[in-house]
């Protein structure tokens, strides 16, 4: 077993160990064969290979000494207008003086850029194409503004296949020497749903109990390292224990940073399960996709979210009552 | 030894009386009068807010001056029958042992219209046939209950004292007791007491009592109670409201901003509303109001506040439908506000933890501090070996291995790995 973070261990080098995203990956070998790379959007949910595969398009366009050649930057940790306008563009005007003539800028997370720091963004990348590409990366496209999505080539990733998911952990552990069942893969894939980085933390973090993963092992892992327990909040909530419910999400929200976002679609999802009236159940959506929204528009999650968990309390109490009828 | 302070501290001579020295004056030159023959007022009406030394006056007179006092509280009977009774005593100028006599009815504010039937009456004609000087106290001389009396009555008011003779008051008893008071702190109970010592006082004792001393942070609490005193009234105008407007104008009462206003609402709502229907449209109209918010902070257009009022009071008022008021349900502070700053101090390490991450895990430290930081919590309570690794590899501090671990054992076991 090697001790550093398995997920950054095998984190593919080269467009060509990449295992995913198969016409992405061939679309960005013809930008190396040719030499030359737009500005590009890679979009798409986390743990779907978007950095990784930025990072192996600049490998391979560059050769080992790449990180000359490249600057990545956390839009999530530098998101102001300020970083746009000093550190991108330092970084973006001065020639490169290599083979290939322009560096490659990766904006990681840029979904999170505030929307001056965007429009900023916007002017850099015009005057500075021809010495510097950008690459963004983000989760949703739709945050990044339009006149920056319409320079860039899109290109939307998708959660591993469940081949290539298994394949990969596979891989891992038999390297690794660790004793993955079938079962234990069974539970990754269900409680990480194709998201790979989160797949190999869970994967190291089973390991570290020094027994055969089974699915136990990854649940409880899961249970520790996920405090989105968001099943059991809806669970309180529909027992009509608001308070609880509530004192619940805020947790998810303050201690573990839990983000709305993930917490709604974690809802969405368990709505068709409850066992509530079905005009109940698109009703309740159509209230989660207002919120959804509302939080891109930058309302309070908890406020929001509680007022649905109140929706919640309601429908249960309306199913009780129709029970007693 | 735990006598109330209003009682250890109370004035043995009129010279120690806080403030009020103008009345005071006039009522002692009016039982000095005495001396020469019966006034044409034959009694004394001193009125003024509670707290302000009425009392304590007459009995501080009475001791100066060497007389006898006897006393007819709210706690006695007064109905005429009582009264007359009383009567007697009042007929002698002095007592059988020579010394002068005052006739005191205090708390006249607490004759109730029909316990003390025809007390007012019986007191008037105490008063005109008294040969010795009677004294009569109330809060409010102008109810109209007193109207006749006070035609019979030499009126004396008493005002609240300034801050500074409270101040020299509590001053002088921190002196007494050993007390190192830090003066802005006795300001603020002086303040806070709008001139009445006896308040005043009280909450002197109750803060400053067997310490040595006291601190401005030690009575800064107090004010917090007040606000807490207006909050809740403004909640209960908010929460049991029943048109838009009177719950509307309970923000003008409050002594908050609307953001903190807000969080008050937000946080007992669920106490209060117990009905789902009506919790549901409460939590919703909140959910309007905090949209207002978010338009207010994108726009800088602070007139969408209205919008953002109109659903925290309003809405909150007119969703109660169902929930019948059933008993008294108390008020919380915002626990929310509490539990943010309390994981503040934890959000800056993980922060910190995250940054190391970053330089590793292309990763930005924010999302690492929340996807990865929790598998590291595991590794390290499990596997030291592992951990040892994961911590050189990330370059992390021993304070940091520390939090990860959760514990010092493991910590130090895991330092062991680490050489």
């Amino acid at each position: 077993m090697s001790f550093e973070m398995w997920a950054e261990k095998y984190r593919p080098k080269t467009l060509d160990e990449m295992v995913n995203q198969k016409e992405i990956v061939e679309r960005l070998k013809s930008f190396v064969k040719a030499k030359n790379v737009p500005h590009c959007i890679f979009a798409g949910p986390p743990g779907t290979g978007k950095t990784t595969a930025a990072l192996c398009l600049a490998r391979d366009l560059y050769g080992e000494s790449y990180r000359e050649y490249i600057m990545e930057l956390n839009a999530s940790d530098e998101r102001g207008i300020d970083v746009v306008r000093e550190t991108v563009k330092t970084f973006a005007r001065v020639r490169s003086i290599g083979e290939v003539p322009f560096k490659i800028m990766i904006l990681d997370e840029a979904d999170n850029m505030t929307a001056d720091a965007q429009q900023a963004l916007r002017r850099t990348m015009e005057r500075y194409t021809e010495t510097c590409r950008f690459i963004l990366c983000a989760n949703y496209s739709g945050k990044i503004i339009e006149p920056i999505q319409s320079r860039c080539a899109p290109f939307r990733f998708t959660y591993l296949p469940r081949e290539e998911h298994d394949k990969y952990l596979r891989y891992i552990a038999e390297n690794e020497g660790v004793t993955l069942l079938d079962e234990g893969l069974d539970a990754i894939y269900e409680v990480c749903g194709g998201d790979l980085r989160r797949a190999i933390n869970t994967l190291q973090a089973a390991a570290s109990l020094g027994k055969p993963i089974d699915a136990k092992v990854v649940y409880s892992i899961a249970g520790r390292a996920n405090p989105a327990d968001v099943r059991k909040m809806i669970e309180t909530a529909m027992k009509g224990n608001f308070i609880e419910a509530r004192k619940q999400l805020r947790e998810m929200i303050q201690k573990y940073g839990v983000a709305g976002s993930d917490i709604i679609r974690q809802i969405h999802t368990e709505i068709f399960r409850l066992e509530i009236p079905e005009p109940w159940k698109i009703k309740l959506a159509g209230i989660v996709g207002e919120i959804d929204y509302r939080l891109v528009e930058g309302a309070d999650e908890e406020v929001q979210l509680s007022a649905l968990l109140a929706r919640l309390v309601e429908a249960a109490y309306e199913v009780k009552g129709a029970k007693k009828v | 030894m735990y006598l109330p302070w209003t009682v250890k501290y109370k004035p043995k001579t009129l010279k120690e009386v806080v403030g009020n020295k103008e009345a005071i004056q006039k009522f002692v030159e009016w039982i000095k009068s005495w001396e020469r023959g019966i006034p044409p007022k034959r009694a004394a009406f001193l009125y003024g807010p509670p707290g302000v030394g009425k009392t304590v006056t007459v009995e501080a007179l009475a001791k100066d001056f060497k007389m006898e006092l006897v006393e007819k509280n709210a706690s006695d009977y007064r109905t005429e029958e009582a009264v007359k009774r009383f009567a007697g005593l009042a007929s002698q100028y002095g007592s059988l042992f020579g010394a002068r006599r005052i006739i005191l009815f205090d708390e006249l504010d607490g004759l109730t219209g029909t316990a003390d039937k025809g007390g007012v009456k019986a007191i008037t004609e105490v008063i005109q046939t008294a040969q010795c000087p009677i004294v009569l106290i109330a809060n409010n001389a102008f109810d109209p209950r007193f109207a006749s009396l006070r035609n019979h009555c030499l009126m004396i008011e008493f005002k609240k004292p300034s801050t500074t003779e409270v101040l020299r008051h509590l001053k002088a008893i921190c002196l007494k007791e050993g007390i190192e008071a830090e003066e802005n702190a006795l300001k603020f109970i002086a303040q806070r007491s709008e001139g009445d010592i006896r308040s005043a006082v009280t909450d002197l004792q109750a803060l400053a009592q067997g310490k040595k001393r006291l601190t401005y942070e030690d009575v800064a609490w107090l004010g917090f109670r007040d606000r807490q005193e207006t909050i809740f009234t403004v909640l209960r105008m908010i929460i049991y409201g029943k048109t838009c407007e009177g719950a509307k104008r309970a923000v003008n009462m409050a002594d908050v901003d609307v953001d903190m206003l807000f969080e008050w609402i937000y946080e007992n709502v669920p106490n209060h509303l117990t009905d789902p229907h009506d919790l549901a449209r409460a939590m919703d109209a909140l959910s309007m109001a905090d949209v207002y918010r978010g338009r207010i902070k994108r726009t800088q257009d602070w007139s969408f506040i209205r919008y953002v009022i109109d659903f925290m009071t309003a809405g909150v008022a007119i969703a109660r439908v169902n929930t019948k008021t059933s008993g008294w349900t108390p008020f919380h502070f915002p626990e929310r506000i509490q539990a943010l700053s309390r994981s503040k101090e934890e959000r800056i390490i993980q922060l910190e933890i995250g940054r190391k991450i970053k330089r590793r895990c292309h990763i930005s430290a924010i999302r690492a501090a929340k996807d990865v930081l929790p598998y590291l919590k595991i590794i390290f309570k499990n596997n030291a070996e592992m951990a040892a690794g994961i911590a050189k590899w990330l370059d992390l501090t021993p304070e940091m291995v520390e939090y990860i671990a959760e514990s010092k054992e493991k910590a130090a076991e895991i330092n062991k790995f680490l050489g």
